[in-house]
């Protein structure tokens, strides 16, 4: 087969590699003619230099797009402009702005609450299923899978629309429904109930792609751990809980993570229910609707930017701090 | 001859199609992996009680799905006052799809908003798939100087939050000159740390380093490496981010609604979120029903698209059982 790897095929195609290397074209005669030690060094480190020009396209759009509005925002936010008088300098008056405003804690501690909710409803019943399939407990397992995993197609704005007219207060069928069970004058989009129906929406919308990532990672689980279980008389539920889920925690772990990174920036719910309900939806129900609202809708894009920042910087610091329970934790035991 | 992974290990199996030959194989994978239910002593009430939780969980799953698509056949009266999961005359379905066309100020920006969309996710989901194939071949076959510093840095960029990042965008755009502009926004969305990240992985599995080196034995060039070599063996990762990539901008909502504010560059998600905010406040009359229509051709595309990669999907991203 080697014969598709020909070595006439390499100069015509080699042009970034070659410049990279030292020895330049001499690169395939180094190969004969030094001693051999020292050839293979050369040839890994020169091979290894090589792979910069691989991530090189990632790493220019990267730092263009990711690092440098991020660390725009930083510098934005430390200016504050005025209709009159222009710029100036503020220091860290718009950062104290943002953390003395008790809308914008309010509005992360909504967000904390509605991840601490939704996120271990909705992985619990994510691995469940995930459990189920992997094991082919329940019938028809392929069926169900697709459909479950549908709504991850769904845009988020299309799954928004679909469930504000399904809960819609005087129309929605899911509204008449309640009703007709007994809890007569529930309004699914009142004050007191807002943050429960996103928490639904949101299980709606996500547990089937969580449940997709969890199936693939119990595949993985190599067939003799769980014919051993089964041979020593493993019940079921042991099983999934004792032999299955600690093997696939580090996927659940990555699936914690990315949730709640997504739950802290719970943005389009909000957004467009409050469309539907503007009286249950204040400016800073979420602190991404408190960024927007207060950036592009107020034009004070300074106490944004400071804002989002804080934002990120609450982000990281849940999640490093996340991490370093999990390690401690992991050490003591 | 250690360069024989691309060929398929299968080619005497005479007239047996490709496809059937890869089918029986995913097959008798299953089998092999799955332990036969018979011997978890399962009693068969249990078997019939998940199942059944299966169905409801489904039911609520499908739900919106069913709602809307019949309720996309209604006029705007129908659509509040029958029954919301059956079908109610007059059937109007044709009627809605054709007044997408025309729109409710006769311009048509529907379609606009689909070609829009369409070309922002096909920009950016493929750009997106190639910078990530590269970079992620990058960090799992080489080892420059700086390479695990930048992956820290990518890995931790899954932490920012993109809402942080895309009001900061918004204002170096204002500074630039990039609001309502097509590449405003497909440029971020080259931008995967995911994408890289789940390359990374698949590559570190599939893509044997000695293949590598014997290829450079035998004197290819690197990119000759990548294309002939690597690419082959990584089809199913690189679908896996393309559809993941494809998903993401075509559902891209936040970024969209701060940077265009031209209604003809809108992308669907704006364009029906605004719909739905006009309909909502009261100015338009039988806006619901073309709200309605709008969301299930914007649906469409997205399960087709998922439907033709969900073989790569699946086995895109079993990484651990690849065979390295």
């Amino acid at each position: 087969m080697s014969g598709t790897v020909t070595p006439t095929a390499a100069p015509r195609t080699a042009g970034p590699a070659r410049r990279a290397g030292p020895g330049g074209l001499g690169s395939y005669l180094v190969r004969s003619d030094a001693p051999r030690q020292r050839s293979h060094r050369n040839f890994v480190l020169r091979r290894d230099r090589r792979g910069v020009w691989f991530v090189v396209p990632f790493l220019v759009v990267f730092l263009l797009f990711l690092v440098t509005p991020l660390l725009y925002a930083v510098y934005q936010s430390l200016y504050t402009s005025k209709l009159v008088g222009g710029t100036s300098f503020s220091g860290l008056a718009n950062y104290r702005q943002t953390l003395e405003n008790g809308a914008f804690w309010s509005g992360f501690l909504r967000v904390c609450i509605f991840a601490a909710i939704q996120i271990p409803v909705m992985l619990v019943m994510s691995f469940f299923f995930a459990a189920m399939f992997d094991l082919g407990v329940a019938r028809f397992g392929k069926f169900w899978r697709t459909v479950f995993f549908i709504p991850f197609a769904v845009p988020a704005v299309v799954g928004r629309v679909m469930w504000a007219f399904l809960l819609d207060p005087s129309s929605g069928p899911f509204t008449h429904l309640i009703h007709e069970l007994g809890f007569k004058g529930s309004n699914f989009f009142s004050s007191s109930l807002m943050v429960p129906t996103i928490i639904v929406i949101a299980i709606w919308e996500w547990t089937g792609y969580n449940m997709m990532i969890l199936y693939t990672a119990l595949r993985a689980v190599p067939r003799e751990v769980v014919e051993a279980a089964v041979m020593d008389g493993a019940s079921l539920s042991r099983l999934v809980l004792r032999v299955k889920f600690p093997m696939v925690r580090p996927a659940m772990v990555m699936l914690v993570f990315l949730n709640v990174i997504g739950a802290l920036q719970l943005f389009t719910e909000p957004l467009l229910l409050g469309a539907f309900q503007p009286q249950a939806i204040s400016d800073a129900f979420t602190p991404t609707l408190y960024i927007y609202n207060t950036g592009i809708g107020g034009g004070q894009y300074d106490l944004a930017a400071a804002a989002a920042v804080v934002l990120a910087l609450l982000v990281v610091i849940i999640s490093v701090g996340s991490l370093a329970f999990r390690r401690g934790k992991g050490e003591r035991e | 001859m250690t360069t024989t992974a691309p060929v398929p290990a299968t080619t005497n199996s005479g007239f047996r199609s490709r496809r059937a030959v890869r089918r029986e194989a995913q097959r008798q994978a299953d089998l092999m992996a799955t332990v036969p239910l018979r011997l978890y002593g399962l009693r068969k009430g249990t078997v019939n009680f998940i199942t059944i939780l299966c169905g409801l969980f489904a039911i609520f799953t499908l739900a919106p799905i069913v709602w809307i698509l019949i309720n996309s056949t209604k006029n705007q009266a129908n659509i509040f006052e029958s029954f919301g999961f059956w079908f109610s005359r007059p059937f109007v379905l044709w009627h809605n799809f054709t007044n997408l066309f025309q729109d409710v100020e006769g311009d048509g920006v529907y379609i606009e908003w689909l070609g829009n969309t369409a070309l922002y996710a096909v920009l950016g989901g493929v750009g997106c798939t190639i910078l990530s194939t590269l970079a992620g071949y990058g960090f799992a076959r080489f080892s420059f100087r700086g390479a695990k510093a930048s992956f820290f840095l990518v890995i931790s960029a899954l932490l920012v939050p993109i809402t942080a990042i895309s009001l900061p965008l918004y204002l170096v755009y204002a500074k630039i000159g990039l609001i309502n502009s097509l590449w405003g926004m497909v440029l971020p969305s080259l931008v995967s740390p995911v994408g890289v990240y789940l390359m990374r992985t698949f590559i570190r599995g599939s893509v044997p380093r000695e293949l590598l080196d014997a290829a450079r034995i035998d004197g290819a060039g690197e990119v000759w490496i990548f294309l002939r070599v690597v690419v082959p063996l990584i089809i199913p990762g690189m679908m896996t981010v393309l559809l993941i990539s494809v998903v993401g901008v075509w559902n891209n909502f936040f970024l969209p609604l701060i940077i265009f504010t031209k209604e003809n560059l809108y992308p669907l998600t704006v364009g029906i979120a605004n719909w739905a905010n006009r309909a909502v406040s009261g100015g338009d009359a039988n806006v619901f029903p073309l709200i309605l229509i709008g969301c299930v051709v914007t649906i469409v595309p997205l399960i087709i698209l998922f439907v033709v990669l969900q073989r790569y999907w699946k086995s895109g991203l079993l990484f651990g059982s690849l065979t390295g």
